[in-house]
């Protein structure tokens, strides 16, 4: 109620931190689990990928399943968001703004990934694919719950639209998709390697100063 | 990574062509008009393996092409990757290559029907060539004499070549069924097959199944089963065949000749040994047909042992002679004892017999901790 409000405004103000929006006393703490339940959900999905990407690149055969394959990333292939970042940026984002791009890429990655061969391969490949999607339109629910809980918008224009945006022409030919899914995938990597730290960092960031300060006072 | 701009490097021609296994292809890749490199720059592999030189020309001085003798099948479904390289390594352009056979008809078209509710079908494809290349089965089915063309699908629900029609059935006319198969180098259409639901039908395992012991019968085990219950309501007789095994060992023996009752007596089984049982089910002349249906698959396995015979090994005396037997040895040995320790009759007494006795239990359990008794 008001005093949990009251509370909380006299913690934003000795503990110096971002301006606290008005909320009860659960959202911090529901906030704190979710940032741990997506942070495991992003190792789970560095863990499926693994096979994932192995089975799929040996679809596409040699040389793309070679372990030291590196093509030339086209022009066209820009529009897969990129994981990579300056660090002293990366450092110095917003816990709005790392959550955002997080919740970005993921739902703009889900796409394409599901834009990926749908005759490919075996049936077990293709299920392997659907059980991915499922477990990373998972990671993108979780994310938007860690923004909300935490009062961030989220982004617009990121909703399931369609797999590539407007003027970007549709690939040309087979093996240029085939470069394009190579960076796909080694994109989709990338992230969570990524999403792992601003996971650990937002971690650390949500107060736990807040949560056991509130515990002493309900001894009261 | 090098970042190209939006015009490629280089073109390939032929980009993405289909074609036959056997054939041969020539490939040319031109560098794009702005590139500092020619063609002497340049080098082909396929599928990650550098092409030989001596299959290289140069045609003008920004096309290198390759020549490609008697293909074989693609390594992948995907496509063989045919890749022209800038003499650094660098990838310059890219072509897939689809080389298969066009699909056979398919055949072995097999059906069943689960209960009557719905129809499983398999088939095989026609020929191992056409897994070079994706090809795409559609199975089609009609009603004989009328009705217009269904396609079933759900796939690969009994393997890759299957497909599972779920309802909407109708009993007592013929369907005609065929799968269809279609590549980029072709269509196959199979012969039709033609069947009817109510000769193709199979059913759930036995339910209930108990073995249990006959008495204290060694050699018999008694096995007992309830019809399968999804087709209680249909008239028709149920077959039933019962195998069993002992435990370490994979071969099975089968009985055949169970009919149509629910229970039957293993017989000729070894003593104290565990068996394992499976029962299934035949859904024989339903509705009056004269046709035998598909067997169900087994139940699962019920185990059950046979009781362990009285006479343990080495043990030949029947039980009831063991006593008398015991104390006519005993004396046997005590008279053989007098002769040699007791001169004359006239030292034999009850205490004679108690010293001999005290002797027999020493010497016995000497005998014991040496090793078992020869008996």
């Amino acid at each position: 109620g008001d005093s949990w409000g009251i509370f909380a405004f006299l913690c934003a103000a000795l503990c110096h931190l971002p301006a606290v929006p008005a909320l009860n006393g659960t959202d911090e703490l529901g906030a704190g689990q979710s940032i741990q339940k997506t942070y495991d959900l992003t190792r789970y999905l560095e863990h499926q990928l693994r096979t994932l990407a192995g089975t799929y690149l040996n679809y596409l055969g040699p040389p793309f399943n070679e372990p030291d394959f590196n093509p030339p990333r086209l022009a066209r292939a820009e529009r897969v968001p990129s994981a990579t970042v300056d660090l002293e940026l990366w450092r110095g984002l917003t816990d709005n703004a790392r959550l955002a791009a997080n919740y970005r890429a993921y739902s703009r990655l889900l796409c394409y990934l599901r834009g990926l061969d749908g005759q490919a391969g075996t049936a077990e490949l293709r299920h392997s694919l659907g059980h991915f999607c499922s477990s990373l339109q998972g990671l993108v629910v979780s994310i938007a719950g860690v923004m909300s809980s935490l009062g961030y918008p989220l982004p617009a224009g990121t909703a399931a639209g369609p797999p590539a945006p407007a003027g970007t022409p549709a690939t040309p030919n087979d093996f240029l998709k085939k470069m394009d899914d190579f960076w796909l995938l080694k994109e989709l990597q990338t992230w969570l390697w990524r999403s792992a730290k601003d996971f650990n960092r937002l971690k650390k960031k949500v107060p736990p100063a807040v949560v056991t300060l509130r515990l002493e006072a309900r001894g009261f | 990574f090098p970042l190209f701009p939006a015009a490629d490097p280089a073109v390939i021609s032929p980009q993405d062509p289909t074609l036959l296994i056997g054939s041969s292809l020539t490939a040319t890749c031109t560098v794009s008009a702005g590139s500092r490199l020619r063609a002497q720059d340049l080098y082909w592999t396929l599928n990650g393996r550098r092409l030989p030189a001596a299959s290289y020309a140069a045609l003008g001085a920004t096309t290198l092409s390759v020549a490609l003798a008697r293909l074989n099948g693609s390594k992948q479904q995907s496509g063989d990757n045919l890749v022209c390289h800038s003499r650094d390594g660098g990838i310059l352009a890219g072509s897939c290559l689809y080389v298969g056979l066009p699909p056979e008809k398919p055949v072995n078209i097999s059906c069943w029907s689960k209960n009557m509710k719905d129809l499983t079908c398999t088939w095989a494809p026609g020929t191992e060539g056409e897994t070079f290349l994706h090809t795409n089965y559609t199975l089609k089915y009609k009603l004989r004499w009328y009705g217009r063309d269904n396609t079933c699908q759900e796939y690969h629900t009994a393997g890759p070549y299957s497909c599972h029609i779920p309802k909407d059935l109708a009993l007592f006319t013929p369907y005609e069924i065929w799968v269809e198969a279609s590549n980029r180098l072709g269509v196959a259409v199979s012969d039709v097959v033609m069947l009817d639901i109510l000769d193709v039908v199979t059913t759930d395992p036995p339910a209930d199944v108990h073995v249990s012991r006959v008495g204290d019968l060694e050699d018999q085990l008694s096995v007992r089963w309830s019809s399968p219950p999804a087709l209680k309501d249909f008239l028709f007789q149920a077959k039933y065949q019962i195998q069993y095994r002992v435990e370490d060992s994979s071969e099975w023996k089968v009985v055949d000749d169970v009919g149509n009752q629910t229970s039957c007596r293993l017989a000729g089984l070894r003593p104290g040994t565990v068996y394992f049982v499976q029962v299934r089910c035949n859904p024989f002349g339903i509705y009056g047909s004269k046709r035998a249906g598909i067997w169900s698959d087994w139940s699962n396995p019920t185990a059950a042992s046979t009781p362990r015979s009285e006479r343990a090994a080495g043990g030949c005396e029947p039980k009831g002679g063991e006593q008398n037997s015991t104390l006519r040895r005993e004396l046997k040995q005590f008279f053989g004892w007098v002769k040699k320790h007791a001169y004359g009759c006239s030292n034999l007494s009850i205490k004679l017999y108690d010293q001999w006795r005290v002797w027999l239990q020493k010497s016995h359990k000497a005998r014991n901790q040496v090793g078992k008794d020869p008996f």
